[in-house]
């Protein structure tokens, strides 16, 4: 059974329905914009991107490009858990894990590639992350690229220009800044 | 000097200066075409309160995007040239030029300007004046619907097919408006030739309003503008081709072949706003100019220099033409797409009853006021 | 025969079954630890605790047999507070690494956390007990004594299946840790098995370590093709790769692996895995390095001999019959003996080729020579040129020195390939495609490949097709089973 739902619009009047008049009157108006814009560009409202910035709305603040966070050696906080791998609804997190020789975090990193053009910034990898290790704070908002090798973010890439931080959270952290204590 | 340049001199100089005048307004109109690929982005940003192209930079000069023209250019004539493995390669290949042909012919009747005289010899600003050119010119644009269809039909590819007959159908259709609505104007000025018809218009009725055609003939002025750009398959009337959604008749064409179609549609529109302006707005008449200068209806006079008045004649058309072609991208960026009985039902049930109406209202008036 | 009664389900059992097999036997779960239906009962996990009418205390399910009247509770409210305590204690001082522990995804501790406790630690991180981590213990296990829970699985396998009592645990009560016996070293061919049966992740294998998480890997059943016992294993792979092989408990041939025989899916991802033709020493392209071994065979002609092999599927051995069958010789050999049998007692055999069986099927019906006869055929310059598997050739390698027989041969390995081979041509190995094995009880194993071959490697059947349409004998096969029809026909 089709539900059908009347809709009793007012009948056009004789001007109307030559439509002519009206089509007078809605170029009335888009010409009013394009002569106001014309004259005076400052209503514009298009953000001339990487030249020009505005602070971002709401949420959108808080998922920016992700970076990998440090412990207090400069070593990457991140154990290969491959937990954000695993949350990543895009799939664009490769990891590749490898073990310390001496170190009683064992598991590290070798390879941790994460594919711009395919993240859809969601935070996932952020929420799922057991040692703290992967934020999305750095304010920069990933963007276009020439090339298909400039949107692919390695470790490097990850771990660079950040501030560096040491912190307990995580246990296998807890363990590795334990053993950093030792060490001094 | 050789015998055969003496003896031929009026024709070695009727050639000369025919092809300068060829040289001098194809090159401005081809130029204002580009421009016009480039205002009608421009136009479109400022209506929606965007900024438009601006990328463009030659040097990191970038004007705003003055060259996005020649960036477009450059792109199509690198871009793959692509033909269908199925498709006719010979009237694929033909029908851009069948588009694009009839239209440059049409320029050669329109009159830019009244005459100049140089070294004492009298120029018309006119490339051809033909006395039956209004009938040319509807001849000519007839021949466009074969570099819709062509195209479409070449391809082999059945929605450009489907695409083409949309065309061919809303064409043939407006030919015969367009061609009605211009018959009052045949019947008041009694002549096919553009100049002549230019020339009535710089009379005045009632001593003070200037004849123009739209003054004579305001009803049809209307009709053939909506009929112009229907012919020309702009939008509200755009669903031959539809870019935002339906596919077209030129779906499968690339490279500078799909060039070849963009450019006459620009060109059809710089035809469209030159006739309007030649018909019904007085072609490159100002009012109360007259070969000697102002003369006001108050009787009072101003003499102005030959070449100042062709100057201003000159300049006069530009501005109008200039005028009718943004109105033309406003309109475009104003009105959504008709549907297709809609389109058909306008022509047929509109246009067509109101120019015969026209015509009849027009045969009346000559019979009882007698010739203008 | 005792009646039992479990969550309001009563059940007749046999006498000394336990209560948790009776409750396994009516469909009930019992969280457990320590026991394993292989092992002797040790009952100190105390995750299995049940609530039995009459008895004063709960009852650790493992250990108490079934009675007849018995009327036991497996989800009373004492009950379901018994396990949470239990996990509590045994979460006191579990290291929590799970980000960097191989079980994690398989581990006891994870999945009766989420299914029974819930609750959060009382204690701090501080206070928990410290033990040493990643031992390296014997060839192919790593063991993190933090995570142990003691259930003592490890020591009771290798002092009950393996019988060499490696392992036990040291010292008393709170201080107990899982360590070898002094001057010991874990190096049975059974060590991989400690890993499986380990609840948590105190024993790790070395071989997968850090290779993948579990919970990528797919699991497809396949057989051992280590030796004539023919285990049913199961191989763990994601995105053609295989990353282990584990044992698929039966109750005819296996419920564990060998180390040897889990190491066997290393050969198909290894870096000297053949994916083109080997003339001599040269690698060259495989259509060439056919024509090549084709030429060679049609100058030999009827002194051509075909040797079959143990290693390879029933399939495609019927195919190596059917090609010796199109050349019109009578040198062809499918005929291996081998003395069968359990050698160490546990699962490893004497006869170290998995399908000598199946390569007797072919010469029941086919007949041909034994493999002496071939042999000695070799040897005295009768057939001049050999067309055999690369590890049967080595059963004739004598023969072949002593008269320098042409030898064609084919291998997925280039270590396989046996000194002073003619010709080499490669095969898919029985993990990239299907074939049939017979073990030496006679059960057959069907195996359907797991990962894809390397490109253009085909499987063996389609090489022999080949290099007999090369030679001028039209076998006509299509797919392996096409060789089973040509052999049914005859």
């Amino acid at each position: 059974m089709i539900s059908v739902k009347k809709v009793n619009n007012r009948p056009l009047n004789f001007l109307e329905r030559i439509y002519l008049p009206e089509i007078v009157r809605g170029i009335a108006v888009t010409a009013r914009h394009f002569f106001t814009n014309l004259l005076r560009p400052g209503n514009i409202l298009t953000v001339r991107y990487p030249e020009q910035t505005i602070p971002l709305p709401g949420a959108a603040n808080q998922r920016t490009r992700h970076r990998l966070k440090l412990r207090a050696d400069g070593s990457p906080k991140c154990v290969a858990c491959f937990m954000c791998q695993t949350a990543c609804p895009a799939y664009c997190i490769h990891i590749e894990a490898a073990e310390y020789a001496e170190n009683s975090v064992e598991k590290y990193p070798a390879v941790f590639d994460i594919d711009l053009s395919r993240c859809v910034v969601c935070g996932m990898c952020v929420e799922a992350c057991p040692e703290d290790a992967i934020a999305m704070d750095t304010k920069e908002i990933p963007g276009g690229a020439l090339t298909r090798r400039d949107m692919l973010l390695t470790k490097e890439d990850l771990l660079r220009n950040l501030p560096g931080e040491p912190s307990l959270l995580g246990a296998s952290n807890r363990l590795a800044n334990e053993y950093l204590e030792g060490k001094k | 000097m050789t015998p055969f340049l003496y003896a031929h001199q009026d024709l070695l100089l009727f050639a000369g200066v025919g092809l300068a005048k060829v040289i001098v307004f194809m090159g401005g109109v081809m130029t204002f075409a580009a421009l016009l690929t480039l205002a009608e982005r421009k136009v479109s940003a400022l209506m929606q309160d965007r900024v438009g192209p601006n990328r463009a930079s030659v040097f990191g000069f970038a004007f705003n995007g003055l060259f996005h023209p020649i960036a477009d250019a450059l792109k199509m004539i690198f871009k793959e040239d692509f033909v269908p493995a199925k498709a006719e390669k010979f009237l694929f290949t033909l029908a851009p030029f069948f588009a694009i042909a009839p239209v440059i012919a049409l320029f050669a009747f329109i009159p830019f300007g009244d005459y100049v005289t140089v070294l004492g010899y009298r120029v018309d600003l006119q490339i051809a004046d033909l006395p039956s050119a209004l009938f040319f010119i509807l001849a000519l644009s007839g021949l466009a619907i074969y570099g819709t269809f062509l195209a479409g039909w070449s391809a082999k590819n059945n929605f450009a097919l489907l695409g083409a007959m949309r065309g061919a159908a809303q064409m043939i259709s407006y030919e015969v408006a367009l061609g009605l609505t211009l018959v009052g104007l045949l019947m008041i000025y009694g002549t096919a030739g553009l100049q002549e018809m230019v020339r009535a218009q710089g009379a005045l009725l009632l001593g003070f309003i200037p004849a123009w055609g739209v003054v004579l003939q305001p009803f049809a002025c209307v009709l053939f503008l909506i009929a112009a750009i229907a012919e020309n398959k702009r939008t509200p009337f755009d669903l031959v081709e539809g870019e935002s959604e339906i596919i077209g008749y030129f779906m499968e064409y690339s490279s500078m072949r799909f060039a070849g179609f963009m450019f006459a549609e620009f060109l059809e529109m710089i035809v469209i706003a030159m006739l309007l302006t030649t018909l019904f707005f007085g072609g490159w008449q100002v009012p109360y100019l007259y070969e000697a200068g102002f003369t006001l209806p108050g009787g009072r006079a101003i003499p102005l220099d030959h070449y100042i008045v062709s100057a201003l004649q000159v300049g006069s058309f530009t501005v109008k033409v200039v005028f009718f072609s943004w109105f033309m991208l406003i309109v475009r960026w104003t009105l959504p797409r008709f549907r297709f009985d809609q389109l058909m039902a306008l022509c047929w049930k509109g246009l067509l009853p109101l120019a015969l109406l026209n015509i009849l209202a027009t045969g009346a008036a000559l019979l009882f006021l007698g010739k203008l | 025969m005792p009646k039992i009664t479990i969550d309001g389900k009563t059940l007749e059992v046999a006498k000394g079954t336990s209560v948790l097999e009776a409750a396994q036997l009516l469909g009930v779960y019992i969280p457990r630890y320590c026991y394993h239906p292989k092992l002797s009962v040790s009952g100190n996990c105390r995750m299995c605790l049940v609530e039995v009418e009459k008895a004063p205390k709960l009852l650790t399910a493992c250990s108490t047999e079934a009675a007849d009247g018995m009327v036991v509770r497996t989800d009373s409210d004492k009950v379901k507070t018994a396990r949470r305590d239990v996990l509590e204690f045994l979460l006191i001082n579990h290291p929590l690494d799970c980000p960097i522990c191989d079980q994690a995804g398989e581990c006891g501790l994870q999945d009766y956390y989420m299914d029974y406790s819930r609750a959060k630690s009382r204690f701090a991180a501080e206070d928990k007990v410290r033990r040493q981590k990643r031992r390296v213990l014997g060839p192919h296990l790593v063991l993190d004594n933090e995570r142990c829970i003691l259930c003592t699985r490890c020591v009771r396998f290798c002092s009950e299946v393996t019988k060499t009592s490696e392992l036990d645990v040291m010292e008393r009560a709170d201080h107990s840790y899982i360590d070898l016996k002094e001057g010991r070293s874990l190096d049975n061919n059974y060590t991989l098995n400690i890993a499986d049966i380990c609840p948590v992740g105190a024993w790790t294998s070395r071989d997968f370590r850090f290779k993948s998480r579990v919970w990528f890997l797919k699991k497809a059943p396949v057989a051992c093709l280590g030796c004539a016992t023919g285990c049913l294993a199961e191989a763990h792979h994601n995105e053609n790769v295989i990353y282990r092989l584990l044992p698929r408990p039966n109750a005819e041939t296996n419920t564990w692996l060998c180390d040897r025989g889990r190491m066997t899916y290393k050969a198909v991802q290894a870096g000297d895995r053949l994916a083109k033709g080997v003339i001599k020493n040269g690698l060259i392209d495989l259509e060439p390095a056919l024509r090549e071994a084709a030429t060679r065979i049609d100058e030999a002609k009827a002194a051509v001999g075909v040797l079959g092999s143990p290693w390879l599927s029933v399939e495609d051995n019927a195919a190596l019959a059917l090609l010796a069958a199109g050349m019109k010789t009578a040198n062809f050999c499918f005929d291996f003996k081998f003395e069968t049998g359990i050698a160490d007692g546990i699962l490893v055999n004497k006869d170290p080729s998995p399908n000598a069986a199946g390569a007797a099927r072919v010469k029941a019906v086919r007949g041909g020579l034994e493999l002496q006869a071939f042999a000695a055929k070799v040897a005295s310059g009768e057939i001049k040129t050999v067309l055999a598997e690369a590890r049967a050739a080595g059963l004739i390698k004598d023969a072949l020195k002593t008269s320098g027989a042409r030898l064609i041969t084919f291998a997925t390995n280039k270590g396989d390939i046996p000194a002073g081979a003619y010709a080499t041509l490669p095969y898919a190995s029985y993990f990239e495609t299907a074939g049939t094995f017979v073990n030496y009880q006679g059960f057959e194993r069907r195996l359907e490949p797991v990962v894809a071959a390397p490109e253009g490697v085909k499987p063996f059947w389609a090489v022999v097709n080949k290099l007999g349409a090369y030679s001028g004998v039209l076998l006509r096969l299509d797919s392996a089973d096409d060789a089973m029809r040509g052999l049914e026909k005859k």
